[in-house]
């Protein structure tokens, strides 16, 4: 019997984000003000705490900023996957995010590899944003 | 005005803790509450504040400082349930030395308990949307990712965070209450033999689960000098709160990772690093050890590791700190060991694992959600003195 692994459920701060991984791009909001790009998703700045923003497509590049490969986890349903990695990756954009790093071996991975966003259709709901080595 | 040397510690208490199925959370934070009451020679008719760390498990905690101070019979005019994680029992105490001077209560006892798997507490999983669907879960992940930035930035080794387990191991052999007094000490080997968890951490780099419960009494120096045990006066306190790791970075950068929870602290103390006898840090793993020693300032940024070879944080060396054992060794008792065994020290109570004539000891808690989004961490600090 396999476990589900959990998926994320959209919040009201949340919906847009998710909705725009399902139809495969990588939007987060962008401050109408000071032109920050936010993650998570929030009401309001939290640089110069305008509420004014709109949800931007971002390039989905960037490169690893952390990473760590899991040989235990706390959650049954990632059991089948260990040893799995997951990194941070800093998007060109500014902001950072967790993800899985795929089409690489782990012991490849480094801090500084360039990267760029692929998405994996996980249900009729939900797109994960992975990432995999940047193709030039 | 400073509240420097105004409040002291009077009273402390650990209840036995270790993997102890059976007895509840509220168990725990009573026995502790009446021991630290009994410890400080006091009566609970003499407690008038209460401050209770809100429980690990979600959905205990509604109203938990009132039912506590219920099921006691203890009248309280000022309570609070406190949610800082790891650094609440450090936040309590802080807390405590504030509402006694501001006149809300005269005694106030901090008190913590924990029981990991409660009955009748259905386990919750939360929404964790952007780390939980790639399998990042729970607070050893996180720090695995600070550790391996640390060792890209700086050159942090694994055999320099496995000192830091050896010798808080060593200590804990020394204290016959820690969960691993009979399991012996370790070695760098052990610690390099040690499965993977999360990739650069091993299972030696990470803290033990434990049940138990403790508490401490605080209230003004005056009174404290009628009672049973010496003083240990409150010399300097502090706390910083920042997202880490993950933007959105806090506005002052000051605040990461407790940076300004420690300046504080020695500002208000008015001594420095150098002047610390004894440190208890705190080691839910033994990355935050090295992260820790560097943002308190008692190394350089990024000399973490290599400050902590050749003994320097062990009895008879140059920093000894947590000499009960640590969260690594003792036990996790979300920081309020680590407050428990500062006061033990500056009493001079600690046999065989005593530092010799201790006067100030540097005690720290860390704590909040990491594991959210984004990752929000909260230090709080204390300068103890005798």
């Amino acid at each position: 019997m396999t476990i589900e692994k959990p998926l994320p459920v959209p919040t009201e701060d949340t919906a847009p984000y998710w909705e725009a991984c399902r139809k495969h791009e990588l939007r987060m909001q962008r401050c109408k003000q000071c032109g920050h790009f936010r993650f998570p998703p929030s009401v309001v700045c939290p640089k110069c705490t305008s509420v004014e923003a709109a949800w931007e497509k971002l390039s989905g590049k960037g490169e690893i900023y952390t990473f760590i490969i899991v040989h235990r986890t706390y959650h049954p349903a990632f059991n089948p996957d260990i040893p799995y990695n997951v990194a941070i990756v800093k998007l060109n954009e500014g902001p950072l995010l967790h993800t899985n790093i795929v089409d690489c071996n782990n012991v490849d991975l480094y801090i500084g590899m360039p990267i760029e966003v692929v998405f994996e259709d996980v249900s009729n709901q939900i797109s994960l944003p992975k990432f995999q080595p940047l193709r030039v | 005005m400073s509240l420097k040397d105004k409040y002291a510690i009077v009273g402390v208490g650990l209840t036995k803790f270790g993997k102890i199925p059976g007895i509840s959370t509220m168990s725990f934070t009573l026995q502790a509450i009446k021991l630290a009451i009994e410890d400080a020679g006091l009566t609970r008719d003499d407690v008038d504040g209460l401050l209770v760390i809100s429980p690990v498990m979600m959905g205990e905690q509604h109203g938990w400082a009132g039912r506590v101070a219920a099921l006691l019979e203890v009248s309280t005019t000022f309570t609070a349930t406190m949610d800082l994680g790891g650094a609440t029992p450090i936040g309590m105490v802080q807390t405590a030395a504030m509402a006694i001077e501001a006149g809300m209560c005269t005694v106030v006892v901090c008190a913590f308990g924990n029981q990991n798997s409660p009955a009748g507490v259905p386990f919750v999983m939360p929404n964790l949307q952007f780390t939980l669907p790639y399998g990042d879960v729970g607070a050893i992940p996180f720090q695995a990712h600070i550790a391996q930035r640390h060792m890209h930035d700086y050159g942090l080794t694994s055999r320099q965070l496995g000192e830091i387990a050896v010798t808080f191991r060593k200590h804990a052999c020394l204290n016959p209450e820690a969960q691993t007094y009979h399991k012996g000490p370790i070695t760098i080997e052990d610690h390099q033999n040690s499965p993977m968890i999360a990739d650069p951490l091993r299972l030696y780099d990470c803290c033990l689960n434990t049940d138990g419960g403790g508490a401490v009494v605080v209230t003004s120096a005056e009174r404290a000098r009628e009672l049973r045990h010496r003083p240990v006066y409150i010399m300097g306190m502090g706390q910083s709160h920042s997202a880490e790791v993950m933007p959105p970075w806090p506005a002052k950068t000051e605040h990461r990772g407790g940076l300004k929870a420690a300046e504080m602290a020695f500002r208000m103390a008015g001594i420095t690093q150098k002047d610390i006898d004894v440190a208890q840090l705190y080691d839910g793993f033994t990355i935050l050890v090295i992260t820790e020693l560097e943002n308190f300032g008692f190394c350089g940024k990024g000399e973490g590791g290599s400050f902590v070879e050749g003994g320097r944080l062990g009895l008879g060396g140059e920093l000894p700190s947590n000499t009960a054992g640590g969260l690594l060794s003792e036990g996790h008792l979300m920081g309020m060991g680590h407050v428990v065994e500062a006061v033990r020290q500056l009493r001079g109570e600690c046999g065989q694992r005593q530092v010799k004539d201790a006067e100030t000891c540097f005690v720290n808690g860390y704590g909040g959600a990491p594991h959210e989004y984004p990752p929000t961490l909260s230090y709080s600090t204390l300068i103890l003195r005798r």
